[in-house]
């Protein structure tokens, strides 16, 4: 019997690899048959400065079909090993990664062949940008759920933090003040979410939808009624300039990406830093840990558990509530109705796909934002794609780069569950 | 009723508002109310809560609006409909359809976005792929093609392509953030001016536009933006008009009086129902050769000397 079991395990494992690695040279042949010999006429020119940098980086120009075809056999090659040889599990994600980075820059050379330059480093700020709100909402979520308390009014902290911000920055005419109020809008409905999950013990999803849905109504409210008839004074709050960090900001390519944006980003980074140490490297983690995965056990020995989940809810909040004025504040200046735009949704996503750990989630989100700003440059260089199918990209990444590379996730094992003590 | 962006989204929707407010300042006995529908599935109940209320006239706003419109204007023959950005073929009795010839509008702007850019590329981006937004890209991409064409220059458009009708979108109307990354990517691939064709998304155009501060402007789009969004005046070289306004108290002044007849109005440059706006903060920078060739170019389409190619533009 366990014979017989063993066997199935062992085709099924082969049958995988096989599908994968042919999965990977259709691939690889698309990049020849496709990118390389449908290429147009002329060099495929890839930009890597955005201007003001001191060191110069010349651009990198390359003829785009023979590119594509070389791309396109290295791809195929890899697909050849993947399907032929036993390969340990960081070597498989090594070989992924390198065929899906081999696609990207193969239909980069298809698409900007004999077009304007484009502008590499300015396609990879745009993807960070893009995901300092979810790696902010991200980590709302993370310290919620890791004490087993589901967040879905991610969403909602968004929303009210940008509305927030906006207005306060507005009023008062300093930045740092929504920036603080944007914050503490964000713990507010944490507060609001940890009393009826905790206390009254409503269901967490519904509570959730239902908190994201209070807050759309009552910005969109509030901007009809006050931040309309008073824009000047209540919605023209400013935009935080961007900060140089001296010396690293230099560094070519990875200067301006990195170390040459506004506070948000420096923000996220320590945030980032912050959540990662303090759940798996400290006493206080823990117990927070303990709490999501055992919570009765957690009590027994001490820890008191309804407070650590009041604490961590707040916290999310208030961490959401930053990313929701990087919607003001940090990037467009002025709130709009539902401007959060269903972010908070990708957010709860990214962490999950992450599995709960902040490098993943962050790993997610950063992906989601490639994908969406591939798909801007894509459009915008004129690719030959219906823009409807383009605009799903993003989307339709993220879902299969996690089906390939995540696969099973673990939540923590008392997530959603409500605790009454006995 | 209005769409999802509300009657403050400083475009379409803030438009239709400004008519009905406009008709009830003009015409004491009117009274005005409006409902806004949150999502799309919102349409169908909003205008039966108006139809219950009997209304003189409903006015419904937006091409997304049509079929639920429809179906209410055929529910109820005895009540008054008009729907801006939409039209019926063949016309129904009891509605106005509203359009707008904007290509036309559009296609001042391009030629005047030509005319003005430093860097020989310009750019154009939409909400969502509809024929109500395409029809204004399509003039503009139109707009420059022309200017090319006379002036023997190669002046590019990014985000749109007429011939293939393919182009960039943000894939919504609030999402202003993707706006203004849009709006980045083409100001790093080169475009000096950028028109949004997006409703409340044009102001992350403009925040980006804004805070690059390097010699790029824009078109703003339906409303004169120096007057809906006044902080961004500065950079708005103009602004590629729609008359909704005037159009939707029209309708309702004639509702009003007894008057109203079902059918199709077409808003043009010859009816003035489309247009550029004043150059505001531009008026002295936009070179006197170039606002003459401007009003050439309006004279010529509206004699028909000139064609816009457009195949959004309504028929009737």
């Amino acid at each position: 019997m366990s014979v017989v079991a063993a066997t199935r395990r062992r085709v099924a494992t082969l049958d995988r690899r096989t599908v994968a690695g042919a999965f990977f040279a259709a691939l690889g042949a698309l990049d020849i048959l496709g990118f390389g010999l449908g290429a147009h006429a002329g060099d495929a020119v890839f930009r890597f400065s955005v201007g003001g940098e001191s060191a110069h980086v010349p651009d990198l120009s390359l003829p785009a079909g023979t590119t594509a075809i070389v791309l396109g056999s290295l791809s195929v090659a890899l697909g050849a090993l993947y399907a032929g040889w036993q390969l340990g599990r960081t070597a498989r994600r090594v070989v992924i990664a390198a065929v899906m980075a081999l696609f990207i820059l193969a239909l980069l050379c298809w698409v900007d062949a004999g077009n304007s330059p484009l502008n590499i480093v300015g396609l990879l700020q745009s993807s960070l940008t893009r995901s300092i709100p979810l790696v902010l909402g991200a980590m709302s979520g993370l310290l919620g759920e890791r004490a087993a308390v589901i967040n879905i009014a991610i969403e909602g902290q968004l929303l009210i933090g940008a509305f927030a911000a906006a207005v306060a920055a507005s009023a008062a005419g300093m930045l740092w003040l929504g920036l603080i109020s944007g914050s503490l809008a964000g713990g507010l409905i944490g507060v609001l979410l940890a009393v009826f999950a905790i206390r009254y013990l409503v269901d967490q999803i519904v509570l959730g939808v239902v908190l994201n849905v209070f807050v759309l109504g009552l910005t969109g409210y509030l901007y009809d009624r006050a931040l309309v008839p008073y824009q000047t004074t209540l919605n023209s709050p400013g935009v935080y300039g961007t900060i140089r960090v001296p010396g690293l900001a230099d560094i070519p390519i990875i200067g301006p990406i990195f170390f040459d944006s506004n506070v948000f980003l420096y923000i996220t980074y320590a945030v980032l830093l912050l959540v990662q140490v303090g759940v798996f490297h400290t006493r206080w983690g823990l117990r927070v840990r303990a709490v999501g995965e055992h919570p009765v056990a957690a009590e027994t020995v001490g820890i008191r558990v309804i407070y650590t989940r009041y604490r961590q809810l707040v916290l999310g909040g208030l961490i959401a509530g930053i990313g929701g004025a990087y919607l003001t504040i940090g990037s467009v200046g002025a709130f709009g109705k539902g401007m959060s735009s269903g972010q908070g949704y990708i957010a709860l996503a990214a962490m999950i796909f992450g599995r709960w750990t902040p490098f993943g989630a962050v790993g997610a989100a950063l992906l989601f934002g490639f994908a969406s700003a591939l798909q801007n440059i894509l459009s915008i260089l004129g690719a030959p794609i219906p823009s409807d199918i383009l605009l799903m990209t993003p989307y339709l990444v993220v879902i299969l780069v996690v089906a390939g590379l995540v696969g099973r996730v673990r939540m923590p094992a008392a997530d959603g569950k409500p605790y009454i003590k006995s | 009723m209005t769409d999802t962006g509300g009657i403050d989204d400083r475009s379409f929707n803030a438009s239709s508002y400004q008519g009905l407010l406009d008709a009830a300042k003009a015409d004491p006995n009117i009274t005005t109310a409006y409902l806004q529908s949150t999502t799309q599935s919102d349409y169908v109940p909003n205008i039966n809560a108006l139809v219950q209320r009997n209304c003189g006239i409903i006015v419904t706003v937006g091409f997304l609006m049509g079929d639920a419109t429809q179906s209410a204007a055929k529910a109820h023959p005895t009540d008054h409909f008009a729907i801006v950005d939409y039209n019926y073929s063949p016309p129904l009795n009891n509605v106005l359809g509203l359009i707008f010839n904007t290509a036309q509008a559009g296609f001042l702007g391009g030629y005047l976005a030509a005319g003005m850019t430093k860097t020989g590329t310009v750019a154009t981006f939409g909400g969502m792929k509809l024929p109500t937004v395409t029809i204004y890209m399509d003039g503009f991409y139109d707009g420059v093609q022309y200017y090319n064409q006379k002036h023997n220059k190669n002046v590019k458009v990014l985000g749109w392509n007429e011939k293939t009708q393919n182009g960039t979108f943000t894939g919504d109307f609030t999402d202003q953030t993707k706006g203004k990354e849009v709006t980045q990517t083409f100001i790093q691939q080169g475009a000096d001016i950028i028109f949004p064709v997006a409703g409340n998304v044009g102001l992350g155009a403009a925040a980006a536009v804004k805070q690059n501060g390097n010699g790029v402007h824009m078109l703003w789009v339906d409303t004169d933006g120096c007057i809906s969004a006044p902080q961004y005046c500065s950079i708005f070289i103009s602004s590629v008009t729609k008359g909704i306004a005037s159009a939707v108290k029209t309708v309702t002044l004639a509702a009003a009086n007894n008057q109203f007849k079902g059918g199709n109005y077409v808003g043009t440059l010859a009816n003035n129902g489309v247009g550029i706006s004043p150059f505001h903060d531009f008026a002295s920078k936009v070179p006197a050769s170039l606002q003459s060739e401007l009003n050439q170019i309006k004279q010529g389409i509206i004699n028909g000397s000139i064609k816009v190619a457009s195949p959004s533009q309504p028929t009737s």
